[in-house]
């Protein structure tokens, strides 16, 4: 297996995970099934490439139009997309997450995702339209200029990027916070009987959610180089919610097999049949969703609680109870 | 509070759904200390009162006075955080979280229940997170389900369920308990244990109002008893007094 492709595959692996982690506290541990999911990866990834570019005034890149062009330093453009993340999750959350009921949110937020799609491929001014950005500058790429080292930097920064945002997701999952999360997704009218505001602790999760969703679009377009409508359309959002309810609702390590296991292992061995010229063109990538369809109701149906099912929580000093797993507040999987 | 003060009082309350007149005029107070059952036929409007009252629903029209603060345009969360907590006539646990985070969750003041507080970690938050843990453990000696603390709250029996309901509540330090048929789904074995627990808490000085179908759980406990039906009080006092009062025997009956 040639480097190339290596580094490809674990800086893929590295997005998905941040976005999967992102999806499951939303979705797994909260309930929100936000539909517009991409829309902030989207955000992030353009945040990130008009703070890293020029203005579309410079001579290399007058072919293309798009606001901002700030040429700033890295690692602020990565900032930036998870800033432009978060900002963009207040108006959204505050339109659809206040009065609407769960599945109409989750309607509201399908809708979303196709509108802001429609909109950024439309108003050509905005960012490019359809054609997208294309030369997005690579992050510390005047330090080092060697291709081969700089994967290895950029699968380095990916990896910081992953931990930092394991850390906060394990620290929120861990919390009387997220156990607060955690009962609104199982009863939110309960929740709120007893003093929770569920709105609150959605807009909350939903910022959060929206600026780790960011960093792993402005992770993406870094690498990429390249960003346009055509990448991030709503049909994105239900492979990482298949990834999600594969790996394993509202447990932090569920969505990292689930990132490794669809969007990075199931892509890539449809990518591999593509390879091998199998029918007709388009067998295989349409057979893919197919697959992705059968892969959610088969888990939904077989085993809804995922690979790696969220843990128990048994706190010291309780009596014992009689199952193989177990988790210990405080100390972690034992 | 002297006595003699209402720990609430809701002023001609209506509540409209498409037309229909489900909640129509009613006007009660409810005196701190005791046990007030709500009685009714099916369809009366017990469990439409008791959602306006909690604030699960809005009023259409009307006061709600709360230990002398207008509660009318609060929601349900900010009703609950002033001491006033329901349960439901459904059971309501929260199934995949276990007995004991059932009772966690609902502690008003832990430390780590908002996002910073999470994020600072564990180091900040666990001291609160003992305590509670401590007082959680407490009730659920006292309630006889310390046994089951690490159990899913879903794979309860539907007592069991009940039990962690009004024990949750309690993790509030609430002053009125609002239940919505405490008893229904709960297996007649385990109807009096309840009963007698409820009983304990008005010893203690907990207010409580209480729609209930069972009658011979609402002579043991409630005094007084409002009766309504067809969205309007029809009669209260002692369950004695209202046995003789012809149009509450005949609504019951008819209805």
């Amino acid at each position: 297996m040639n480097t190339y492709y290596l580094a490809n595959l674990l800086i893929f692996a590295g997005v998905d995970i941040v976005a999967c982690l992102a999806l499951n506290l939303q979705f797994g541990v909260s309930g929100v099934v936000n539909f517009s999911f991409i829309v902030f990866q989207a955000a992030g990834a353009y945040a990130a490439a008009v703070l890293s570019m020029p203005p579309d005034t410079a001579p290399d890149y007058s072919f293309q139009i798009y606001v901002g062009g700030y040429q700033l330093p890295f690692p602020l453009p990565w900032v930036g997309g998870a800033v432009v993340g978060a900002l963009l999750a207040l108006p959204i959350g505050l339109v659809v997450l206040r009065r609407l009921r769960a599945d109409y949110q989750a309607i509201a937020l399908l809708v979303t995702s196709i509108i802001a799609n429609t909109v950024i491929n439309n108003a050509r001014p905005l960012l490019n339209g359809a054609a997208g950005l294309a030369a997005v500058p690579q992050p510390l790429g005047s330090v080092v200029s060697d291709p081969n080292s700089y994967q290895y930097l950029y699968i380095g920064l990916t990896a910081i990027c992953v931990a930092i945002v394991w850390f906060i997701a394990a620290r929120i999952v861990n919390s009387p916070y997220g156990r607060t999360l955690r009962a609104m997704r199982e009863n939110e009218l309960a929740a709120g009987a007893l003093g929770k505001n569920s709105t609150a602790l959605k807009m909350s999760i939903f910022v959060v959610g929206g600026a780790i969703a960011g960093l792993s679009g402005a992770i993406l377009v870094g690498f990429l180089q390249v960003w346009a409508p055509s990448t991030w359309l709503y049909p994105e959002t239900i492979i990482l919610f298949a990834a999600v309810i594969v790996g394993g609702r509202g447990n932090n390590v569920g969505a990292i097999v689930g990132a490794l296991l669809v969007p990075v292992g199931f892509e890539e061995v449809t990518r591999l049949l593509q390879r091998m010229n199998i029918g007709p063109p388009n067998l295989i990538p349409a057979l893919e969703w197919v697959c992705i369809g059968l892969l959610i109701l088969g888990f939904l149906w077989f085993r809804p609680r995922g690979v790696v099912p969220e843990q128990r929580r048994v706190f010291p000093g309780a009596p014992a109870v009689e199952e193989e797993t177990r988790w210990v507040v405080g100390k972690g999987a034992r | 509070m002297p006595v003699s003060e209402p720990m609430l009082s809701a002023r001609d309350i209506h509540r409209h759904f498409e037309g229909m007149h489900a909640v129509d005029g009613v006007s009660i107070e409810i005196m701190p200390g005791r046990i007030t059952g709500l009685i009714g036929p099916n369809g009366a409007g017990k469990s439409t009162f008791m959602a306006v009252l909690a604030g699960t629903l809005p009023a259409s029209s009307g006061t709600i006075i709360f230990q002398g603060e207008d509660i009318t345009r609060l929601a349900a969360y900010q009703r609950a955080r002033r001491g006033m907590v329901r349960t439901f006539q459904l059971p309501s646990e929260f199934a995949q979280l276990t007995v004991l985070e059932n009772l966690l969750v609902a502690a008003p003041d832990n430390r780590g229940e908002s996002l910073l507080g999470a994020l600072l970690g564990r180091r900040y938050w666990m001291p609160d997170e003992t305590r509670l843990v401590a007082e959680a453990r407490s009730l659920l000696k006292r309630f006889g389900l310390l046994p089951k603390e690490s159990d899913y709250a879903g794979a309860l029996s539907g007592g069991q369920k009940r039990l962690v309901e009004i024990m949750r509540a309690l993790m509030l330090r609430p002053r009125l308990l609002l239940l919505d048929e405490p008893m229904s789904g709960v297996h007649p074995s385990i109807v009096d244990e309840i009963a007698g627990y409820l009983e304990q808490l008005r010893d203690d000085g907990l207010t409580i109002l209480m729609v209930e179908h069972e009658l011979h759980i609402v002579d043991r406990l409630c005094d007084p008893v409002i009766v309504m039906a067809q969205g309007k009080v029809i009669g209260q006092g002692s369950m004695a007094a209202l046995r003789r009062q012809p149009e509450v025997v005949e609504a019951y009956l008819v209805g």
